[in-house]
């Protein structure tokens, strides 16, 4: 099975993007190979930042739909993980 | 004094931002009716004129030929019986009006992305230079 890809968008200068990495990165690890993250770098990948609708950072993409426009809480990122896993079952 | 709901052509210059010489040509072509008259010649512009007037100058954003917008004006004036043709040009239109929404939103997103990657730099806007150089890393 395909993991749920989870794209966190970011910039260098962005200063409340390093709580959303470490958000993510302990909401992950309790998935195993279920889940996984990458960061995208906006000004590097401009053109799909945009695509998705981004246009603040940090923002959060899962399986290429916008999902979260700011930080989410470590418990609101996991229902949304569920719901998406309930539905591959 | 003017009457409300009759313009003077200066007045439906300023209202709708076209300028008179083009009022008049828009007559000539009949992409508008007659102009009322007063005794003296003066055009007398009503609500109906200017609404067909801010009609062509929307199609014209849009880059429609006048000739496209003289269709569509008959259709704007009876879209009951518009015959097929012009239906049809008005759905066409319809679509490139959709089109250029969906490419608007687009712009408009990239453009609200850029500023708020400029409002997270002190230092001017470093990020677009470097979007501009093709580079990865802001400068």
């Amino acid at each position: 099975m395909k993991p749920i890809q989870i794209e966190v968008f970011s910039s260098p200068d962005c200063d409340r993007c390093s709580k959303v990495f470490d958000i993510v990165t302990a909401v992950v690890r309790d998935y195993g190979d279920d889940v996984a993250w990458r960061n995208v770098n906006v000004i590097a990948e401009l053109d799909y930042a945009v695509e998705l609708g981004v246009i603040s950072m940090p923002s959060i993409a899962i399986d290429g739909d916008l999902v979260f426009t700011s930080h989410p809480s470590a418990r609101k990122l996991r229902d949304e993980i569920d719901a998406r896993l309930r539905q591959e079952i | 004094m003017q009457q409300p709901g009759n313009y003077r052509i200066g007045a439906v210059v300023d209202k709708v931002g076209i300028s008179a010489d083009t009022l008049r040509y828009y007559e000539k072509i009949e992409l508008l009716p007659a102009i009322g008259r007063t005794a003296s010649g003066i055009r007398v512009y009503d609500d109906k004129d200017i609404s067909r007037l801010r009609f062509i100058r929307r199609a014209q954003k849009m880059h429609f030929r006048l000739r496209e917008i003289a269709e569509l004006l008959k259709m704007r004036e009876d879209p009951q019986h518009a015959r097929d043709e012009v239906r049809l040009l008005t759905g066409r239109k319809l679509a490139e009006v959709e089109e250029h929404l969906d490419d608007l939103q687009y712009l408009r997103n990239e453009l609200q992305l850029l500023l708020n990657l400029c409002r997270a730099s002190e230092d001017g806007c470093p990020i677009i230079e470097s979007i501009d150089r093709g580079d990865d890393r802001p400068a």
